[in-house]
């Protein structure tokens, strides 16, 4: 059992490690449920497991210091008690639920703590010491992972017979309306996501991903497919924005000409491919006070490394970079670029404005958070995560495959690129873009896409339905029979919306789980739903 | 009519594209700040960050007061954004209307401290949040809409 109890925590522990690995969704539920299940000898359970959290965490996301539920901790927990005891999905999300939301608090804490090295990366930075800044910053970084990792460990070392005789005492009829209640709860992850994409203007592609999904059966890759093709089709044809009318009530979008920064580029290919590589450690020393600051400062040394060769300078550049920094990180390779370029013609002129370094990567890291988050979480985690569950549900180990490629091929294709733009093109890339619309053809499209695969979801990966019967004895009818000749998947459209009202009118997340809930178990003990 | 007055000193950034202005259904963010105001190049990168759904209109915090009293801004759902208390307390006596501040994000500088995850403050945002308070404003501490929103008469 103890080797069991280690891998099931090397699994937890690799999870935090996507800090270090480019936040690259490693640590969903949908890629670490079927490496529980390995450990446990039934990968199927564990796709299966993986899934239905994945759906139930869907409009779980990271945005600013704003720290969601730590699905690592409730998922790989959850997950292995399930599996252990035998009892299925809807055991695994009783379990991970208050677990991750706990979990969360710990982190919150540990984020708080990391605060303290702050004074030690300065006084490295005062000695122009990069080793000692590039060194904390990995130690630092690990404690997550290490602290996370000794948790788990004790937690099913000392708590699991414990658990597992208590999940034995769980009576037949709770645990059906737990499952009952589990089906319910991806009805909250798409109202979140919606709450993120709908508005009146792109409602019609929600309901034709599902209809779609609802009459023509279409699996969410295809439907997928069609809205990338609908989206180019409808961004093409948009016409250009009516130039400003004469009131003053100006809506300018345009910005006047700024003066671009020329850098004449020296730095290797070598050197801004370590830019990108480490970039992906941007968050692993993240902490409520400077945030992603050491993380930054990690990716641009190599740079540093090439252009100061006195003390001097190294320790004006590293404090320089020691500053607040925090942005979204599949974007962050641009702005690393950008610097890169600033730097080096800081190093080759000696009048150069040193306050313009940090001004243009304050000035950037929002803006530009505001851009990636919206497309990385918007769109590809949106679309990955429903072709992903829509496969992981039945048991298919392509779904978490797909869900990772899905998302890490444009994101890591992307992250690439955008070094090399940021450091060659500079500034002017941005005011290319926009001065054109191709911004606005990004989001509006993304938004098309998103919200069709959204509409999808419903029909295709929540499975409620009723088993009422109208009609005497001789003559029975199904209900449900009646409800899928008009609208199939009426009941979790129907939730869908419910929950997307409550929403909008911003009542807490944690009062709609515990709603679902019991209305999946009121429901599933008066036989309305199964 | 006014939505939300948040004090971000990211101004427009992830959680107020994603979360904010889905939430409050804006369709018009006003940056209210005269650094932003005169800067092409603070002025590019919101550009950019603007979300589809809504217009952005970046003015200087006089020109900022002048829209915001003006009859026709009435028509739009609007969230302002502006980077400092001081700011925020400048509109707030102008503009009838702001009734209630959110404190999104504060960076931690020299003389400050923390008194929320996202929220540092100095003796001056103290004393300004003091006047605040006295006039009756709501100052509450959200950084996304979903949050507990908690009045910072609580945690100075």
């Amino acid at each position: 059992m103890l080797i069991t109890y280690l891998l099931l925590t090397l699994i937890a522990v690799f999870g935090h490690f996507e800090d270090f690995l480019g936040t690259t969704l490693l640590s969903r539920p949908l890629v670490l449920g079927p490496l529980v299940g390995l450990v446990l000898g039934d990968v199927n359970q564990g796709v299966m497991i993986g899934a239905t959290l994945e759906l139930i965490f869907i409009g779980n996301i990271k945005v600013g210091a704003a720290i969601p539920p730590d699905i690592i901790t409730g998922g790989v927990l959850g997950t292995a008690f399930a599996i252990m005891s035998h009892k299925g999905p809807a055991i695994a999300l009783a379990l991970a639920v208050p677990i991750s939301i706990l979990s969360e608090m710990v982190i919150s804490g540990l984020f708080v703590f990391r605060a303290v090295f702050n004074k030690q990366f300065n006084q490295y930075a005062q000695e122009g010491n990069y080793k000692g800044i590039q060194r904390l910053h990995i130690l630092s970084g690990l404690l997550k992972p290490l602290l996370m990792g000794i948790i788990i460990f004790l937690a099913l070392e000392l708590g699991s017979t414990a658990i597992r005789s208590f999940l034995d005492l769980i009576p037949a009829w709770v645990q059906s309306g737990l499952q009952v209640a589990g089906n319910m709860l991806p009805a909250l992850g798409f109202a979140l996501l919606m709450n993120l994409m709908f508005n009146k203007r792109v409602a019609p592609y929600f309901f034709l991903g599902f209809m779609l999904a609802a009459y023509l059966k279409l699996p969410i890759i295809a439907i997928g497919g069609l809205g990338v093709i609908i989206a180019l089709i409808v961004t093409q044809q948009t016409p250009k924005p009516v130039a400003a009318n004469n009131d003053d009530f100006d809506f300018e979008d345009a910005p006047a000409e700024t003066q671009p920064i020329e850098p004449q580029h020296q730095l290797s290919k070598g050197t801004l491919r370590k830019l990108f590589f480490r970039s992906l450690t941007l968050e692993a020393n993240f902490n409520f006070e400077t945030w992603q600051n050491t993380g930054f400062a990690f990716a641009i040394i190599p740079v540093l490394k090439k252009l100061y060769h006195n003390k001097q300078d190294m320790a004006a550049a590293l404090r320089r970079h020691l500053q607040l920094f925090n942005t979204s990180p599949y974007g962050s390779t641009l702005i690393i670029g950008i610097t890169a370029a600033m730097e080096e013609q800081n190093a080759r002129d000696q009048d150069f404005d040193q306050e313009s370094i940090s001004s243009v990567k304050l000035g950037l890291m929002g803006p530009l958070a505001g851009v990636f988050d919206s497309l990385f979480w918007g769109t590809f985690k949106v679309i990955a995560a429903g072709v992903g569950t829509s496969l992981a549900i039945k048991g298919n180990v392509l779904g978490p495959l797909l869900f990772l490629l899905i998302f890490n091929v444009p994101h890591l294709l992307l992250r690439y690129n955008l070094t090399f733009i940021g450091y060659n093109a500079g500034t002017k890339f941005l005011q290319n873009l926009s001065k054109s619309n191709v911004m606005d053809k990004l989001t509006s499209g993304a938004a098309i896409l998103g919200l069709m695969v959204v509409g999808a979801m419903p029909a295709t990966l929540m499975n409620i339905k009723t088993p009422l019967h109208i009609g005497s004895s001789s003559s029975v009818v199904s209900v449900q029979s009646i409800l899928d000749q008009i609208v199939p998947a009426m009941i979790p459209l129907g939730l869908t919306f419910l929950v997307y009202y409550f929403v909008k009118r911003q009542v807490k997340t944690t009062w709609l789980l515990l709603g679902l809930l019991a209305l999946g178990f009121a429901g599933s003990i008066i036989n309305l739903f199964v | 009519m006014i939505k939300l007055t948040r004090i971000d000193d990211r101004l427009v950034h992830g959680q107020v594209a994603m979360t904010w202005t889905p939430a409050l259904n804006a369709d018009c963010l006003i940056v209210a700040n005269d650094k932003a105001a005169n800067d092409d190049f603070m002025r590019m990168t919101l550009g950019l960050a603007k979300p589809a759904s809504a217009k952005l209109l970046i003015k200087s915090l006089a020109d900022a007061i002048i829209f915001l009293k003006d009859q026709r801004s009435q028509n739009f759902k609007i969230l302002i954004l502006v980077n400092s208390v001081k700011d925020a307390a400048a509109l707030a006596t102008e503009v009838s209307e702001i009734q209630s501040i959110n404190f999104g994000g504060i960076r931690t500088k020299e003389g400050a401290r923390s008194i929320a995850k996202a929220i540092a403050l100095t003796d001056d945002d103290v004393a300004v949040i003091k006047t605040m308070l006295a006039k009756g404003l709501e100052l509450e501490v959200r950084q996304v809409p979903t949050d507990k929103k908690v009045m910072i008469e609580t945690l100075i």
